[in-house]
C-alpha cells in the first residue's frame, strides 16, 4: 500500500485556492520530490498531510490512516521537520530532543537512548548541551532532522531542509536524507532546489499555483522536454534580431534575464557551427555560447513557461522569472 | 488494554511534566525574566497601601489594617498576570513555529494545553510569595495556616484560570498583539470586585458587577484569613467559581486548540 | 530669520510624522488611553466611598477628584511611549538617516516630542469629556478646562522629554519599555488617587515634595475649585524643572549617542 495517497486535495483560504485539488501516490520507501515556486501551495500540501491544516475538498491518507478522521495515528506514524526550524533557542539540543522523545510517548529510558544516538548520528554530540540559541542554521537543521527521527518514523516529511544553508550543510543534509531512505524511510521533501530534487527524488511532483503540473522521475521528466538547447549570449539590444534569426534553425525557447537567446537543437552540438555562423552573417556578436541538456527547470518552462530559478548572483531562487 | 492505557496516561503525565520542565527556563535561563511579574503586584500592593490606606477608617471595614485587606488582591493580580504571560509565551510560541512542533506529534490536545496552565499556576507561586512577604514586612497579619493556605490555593487556581484565558485568546488570534488583551481582561476580573474596599462600600455600578463577578467569591475566599477567622461559609463560593471558569474557560482554550489546523 | 523658519519646517515635518506615527497605530495608544481609563473607573467605583472622610477636599464626586490623576497617568505612560518609539527609531537607524541631514540636532528631539505632546492633549480631553459625560462638573469652567489641558500638554512635553533622554542614552526600546513600572510608583507616590494629608506614611511625605503632586494638583484645582494662581504657579515651576531637567539629559544623551554612533 502506498505510504501517501492524495486524492482531489484541495485547500482555501477564503477566495484564494492554495491547493487545487492534486492527486499523488508516494510509495513506501521512495523518496518523492515535491517542487516548486514560493507560493505554489507546497508548504500548505505538507502542512494538510501532517494534520497541521485540513483540506477543504478531497482526500489524503499517510501511512494508511486518514490525515482528517485518524489524525491522531497519523501523527504517531509521521516525523516532521518544518519550513521553519521551530527550536527553542533556551534549551540544550539534548533537552529538545528528550522533549520530542516525550512528545512521542516513548518512555524515559529509551528515549534517552534514541536521544543520544541521534545526536552522534547528526553529529552534534559535542554540542548536545549547548543552548540551541548558539547553534549555527546548519545545526539547528540537523538537530531539527534529528528530532524529526526520534521515534523510528515510517514517514518523514521535510520541508525545504535545505533553504539557507550553505552548500556544504546543503550536502550534509542530504547525505542524512539518503541514509534514512537506504534504513526503508518513506521521505516527502519539498524543496525549491533543481539540483536537490534531481538528487534526492525518487520521483518529482512539480506544483506551480495550487496544481500538480508534472510528475515522474527525473529521467522521465528530463526526457519529455526533449531536446538540447543552445544558450547564446548576445548584447541586450541584439535579442529580437538573434531571435528572427535563429526561428530559422530551430525552436525558440524563452529568452533568458533578456539577454541570453534560447534555441531548442534536436541534433546537439552538431548544430553548433551553423547557429553560429547564421548569426555571424547577420553581424551579431555572440559573446557567449553553451549546450545545455534538458534539467528540471526546461521541465518547468515547458509546463508552466517560467525558470524556476535564474541564474544571476544576488537573486533569491525560487522566484519565478517569467520566461 | 489496561497495560495500554496505564501506559498512555504515563506518557501523557510525562508530557505534561516534560512542557512544564521547559516552562521553567525562561524563568531560570533568561537573566531578570521574573522580575516584571514580581513588580507589578508588588507596586500596586504598596502603591494602594499607600494612597487608600486611610480607607480603614470608614465604617464597614472589617480591618484597620488596609495592607492584610488589599494583599490578596496583589497576589491574586500576580496570578492574573502570569497566567496571562503564559497566553503571551503561547503565542510567542506560535508565532516561531514552536507550537507546530507540539501539534504535530500524537500528543493530546488537552496534555499540551495542560503543560502550559500547569506551569503558569506554579509560576504564580513565585510573585505571590514575594508580595506576601513584603506584606508581612510591613505588618500584614498572620492569617493562620489555614487562611494560607486557602489564599495559595485561590492564587495557584486563578493563574491556572487567567493561563486558560491567555491560551484561548492566543490559540484564536496566533499572534501577541493579542497580549494586551489578555493582560486587560484578566486585570478588570480582579479589580472589577471589592478589591479596594467592602462590596457594601463599593459605588453601586461596581458593587452590582462585584456581584456577578466570580472572582469576587474567589477574593473573598484568600482574604479571609487576613481579616478574620477562616469558614467552609467562606471558601466554598471561591472554589466553585474557580472550578466553574476552570470549565469554561479551559473548554474554550482547548477548543481553540483543536481549531488550529481549520 | 530664514534659519528659523528652516528648522521650524523640520520640527514640524518631524512633528507631523510623530504624531502619525503615533495615532495610525491603536494598538499603542489603547494601552495609554485604556488601561487609566479602567483604573479611574475601579479606583472610583471602589474607593469612592473615600470622599466622606474628615480632611477629603469638598468636591462634586471621587470622579471628580480622580480625573486630574487620571490625566497625568495616561500623560506619563504617552511620554514613555514616545521614548520607546525614538529607541525604535534609534535601533533601525532612521535617527541615522536625521543625524546626516543639515538639521540641528535639537530639531529632531523637538519633533518626536511633538508626538508625544499630542497624545497629552488628547488624554486630557479624553478624560474630559469621560467626566463631563458622567456627571462631573468643570468648577473652573472653559478657563479651567483650557488651563488643564495645557498644564498636562505642558507635562507632556517635559515627561516626553526625559523619555528621549533615555532613548538617546540607552538606543534600546525594551530598556524604555522596562521603565514603564517607574511610572506607577511616581503616581503612586504623588497625590494623583488621592488627597495627600489623607496618604499613609512614607507616601505621604514623600508626595509632599513630589514635583508631580504639584502638577497635579495644578491640573486637579480648576477641575474641583476653580482656577487659583499660587496652584497654577506651583505646577508651572514644577513641569520648567521637569523640562530643565529632560533639556539637560537629553543634550547630554544626543552627545553620547553622536560618539557611539
Amino acid at each position: 500500500m502506498p505510504a501517501i495517497v492524495v486524492a482531489g486535495l484541495e485547500r482555501a483560504f477564503g477566495e484564494f485556492r492554495a491547493v487545487q485539488g492534486i492527486d499523488l501516490a508516494v510509495e513506501e520507501g521512495e523518496i518523492y520530490g515535491f517542487l516548486g515556486p514560493n507560493g505554489a501551495g507546497k508548504t500548505t500540501t505538507v502542512r494538510m498531510l501532517t494534520t497541521l491544516l485540513l483540506p477543504t475538498g478531497g482526500r489524503a491518507s499517510v501511512a494508511g490512516h486518514d490525515v482528517v478522521s485518524e489524525a491522531r495515528q497519523v501523527r504517531a506514524s509521521i516525523g516532521v521537520a518544518l519550513q521553519e526550524a521551530a527550536l527553542d533557542p533556551l534549551m540544550t539540543g539534548r533537552e529538545l530532543i528528550r522533549l520530542q522523545a516525550t512528545l512521542q510517548g516513548l518512555p524515559p529510558v529509551e528515549g534517552r537512548k534514541r536521544a543520544d544516538s541521534l545526536l552522534e548520528r547528526v553529529d552534534l554530540a559535542a554540542a548536545a548541551d549547548r543552548r540551541v540559541g548558539t547553534y549555527s542554521g546548519g545545526m539547528q537543521r540537523r538537530l531539527d532532522l534529528a528530532a524529526a527521527l526520534v521515534h523510528e518514523p515510517r514517514v518523514l516529511f521535510l520541508d525545504e531542509p535545505t533553504t539557507g544553508l550553505d552548500p556544504v550543510s546543503r550536502k550534509t543534509i542530504w547525505e542524512e536524507v539518503r541514509a534514512l531512505n537506504d534504513d526503508g524511510t518513506t521521505v516527502f521533501l519539498t524543496t525549491q532546489y533543481l539540483e536537490e530534487a534531481d538528487q534526492l527524488a525518487d520521483n518529482v511532483g512539480i506544483i506551480d499555483n495550487g496544481r500538480i503540473v508534472a510528475e515522474g522521475t527525473p529521467s522521465e521528466l528530463k526526457a519529455e522536454v526533449g531536446n538540447p538547447h543552445i544558450e547564446l549570449g548576445v548584447g541586450a539590444g541584439a535579442v529580437a534580431e538573434a531571435e528572427r534569426v535563429l526561428a530559422e534553425i530551430g525552436k525558440l525557447l524563452p529568452p533568458k534575464d533578456g539577454k541570453r537567446v534560447l534555441v531548442e537543437v534536436a541534433q546537439g552540438s552538431a548544430e553548433i557551427p551553423r547557429v553560429v555562423r547564421a548569426l555571424d552573417e547577420a553581424g551579431i556578436e555572440v559573446e557567449s555560447l553553451e549546450l545545455v541538456r534538458p534539467t528540471l527547470d526546461d521541465v518547468f518552462v515547458d509546463k508552466t513557461g517560467y525558470h524556476l530559478e535564474k541564474e544571476e548572483a544576488g537573486e533569491e531562487s525560487g522566484e519565478r522569472s517569467p520566461a | 488494554m489496561e497495560a495500554a492505557a496505564a501506559s498512555s496516561w504515563r506518557a501523557d503525565l510525562a508530557t505534561i511534566a516534560a512542557l512544564m520542565a521547559r516552562a521553567k527556563n525562561e524563568l531560570i535561563r533568561v537573566p531578570g525574566a521574573a522580575i516584571p511579574g514580581v513588580l507589578a503586584p508588588t507596586i500596586f500592593f504598596l502603591g494602594l497601601n499607600g494612597v487608600f490606606g486611610a480607607l480603614t477608617q470608614l465604617r464597614g471595614f472589617e480591618t484597620g489594617s488596609y495592607e492584610s485587606f488589599i494583599v490578596p488582591v496583589s497576589m491574586l493580580q500576580g496570578a492574573g498576570f502570569t497566567g496571562a504571560a503564559a497566553g503571551v509565551n503561547l503565542a510567542r510560541d506560535y508565532e516561531a513555529g514552536w507550537v507546530d512542533r507540539l501539534l504535530v506529534s500524537p500528543a493530546p490536545r488537552w496534555v499540551l494545553l495542560s503543560g502550559n496552565v500547569l506551569a503558569a499556576s506554579v509560576r504564580a507561586l513565585v510573585p505571590a510569595t514575594f508580595v506576601l512577604s513584603i506584606g508581612f514586612a510591613i505588618g500584614v497579619q498572620w492569617p493562620g495556616l489555614d487562611g494560607l493556605l486557602i489564599c495559595y490555593l485561590m492564587v495557584v487556581a486563578t493563574a491556572a484560570v487567567a493561563a486558560c484565558w491567555g491560551s484561548m485568546l492566543a490559540l484564536h488570534f496566533k499572534s501577541q498583539s493579542a497580549a494586551p488583551l489578555m493582560q486587560a481582561g484578566m486585570m478588570g476580573l480582579i479589580l472589577l470586585t471589592p478589591a479596594y474596599a467592602p462590596l457594601a462600600l463599593l459605588q453601586p455600578w461596581l458593587e452590582s458587577v462585584a456581584n456577578v463577578n466570580p472572582l469576587t467569591n474567589v477574593l473573598e475566599a484568600a482574604r479571609q484569613g487576613f481579616v478574620g477567622s477562616v469558614s467552609w461559609a467562606e471558601t466554598w463560593p471561591g472554589l466553585v467559581a474557580l472550578a466553574g471558569l476552570l470549565v469554561v474557560l479551559g473548554g474554550l482554550a482547548l477548543r481553540e486548540m483543536r481549531r488550529t489546523n481549520v | 530669520m530664514s534659519d528659523l523658519a528652516a528648522t521650524g519646517r523640520v520640527v514640524r515635518a518631524l512633528g507631523a510624522r510623530s504624531i502619525r506615527q503615533t495615532f495610525r497605530r491603536p494598538q499603542l495608544i489603547s494601552p495609554i488611553v485604556v488601561f487609566p481609563t479602567l483604573l479611574l473607573a475601579i479606583q472610583t467605583g471602589g474607593a469612592g466611598a473615600g470622599i466622606e472622610l474628615p480632611g477629603f477636599p469638598p468636591v462634586q464626586s471621587f470622579l471628580q477628584f480622580m480625573l486630574a490623576g487620571s490625566m497625568m497617568q495616561s500623560m506619563m505612560l504617552a511620554g514613555n511611549s514616545g521614548g520607546i518609539a525614538f529607541a525604535v527609531d534609534i535601533e533601525m537607524g532612521f535617527t541615522d538617516r536625521l543625524f546626516a541631514a543639515p538639521i540641528p540636532r535639537f530639531a529632531i528631539v523637538l519633533g518626536r516630542l511633538a508626538g508625544t505632546a499630542a497624545l497629552g492633549l488628547f488624554a486630557s480631553i479624553w478624560f474630559l469629556a469621560i467626566g463631563l459625560i458622567f456627571g462631573a462638573d468643570i468648577e473652573g469652567g472653559v478657563p479651567g478646562a483650557l488651563l488643564a489641558m495645557a498644564l498636562i500638554t505642558a507635562s507632556a512635553l517635559a515627561v516626553g522629554g526625559i523619555g528621549a533622554a533615555i532613548a538617546l542614552q540607552t538606543g534600546s526600546a525594551s530598556v524604555v519599555q522596562g521603565l514603564f513600572p517607574l511610572v506607577l510608583v511616581v503616581l503612586f507616590l504623588s497625590s494623583a488617587f488621592f488627597p495627600q494629608a489623607l496618604m499613609v506614611e512614607p507616601a505621604r511625605t514623600i508626595a509632599e515634595y513630589n514635583p508631580f503632586s504639584f502638577i497635579v494638583e495644578g491640573v486637579r484645582g480648576p477641575i474641583i475649585a476653580g482656577v487659583d494662581l499660587t496652584q497654577t504657579l506651583e505646577a508651572v515651576t514644577a513641569i520648567a524643572g521637569i523640562i530643565a531637567l529632560g533639556l539637560v539629559l537629553s543634550a547630554r544623551a544626543l552627545k553620547h549617542r553622536l560618539r557611539v554612533g
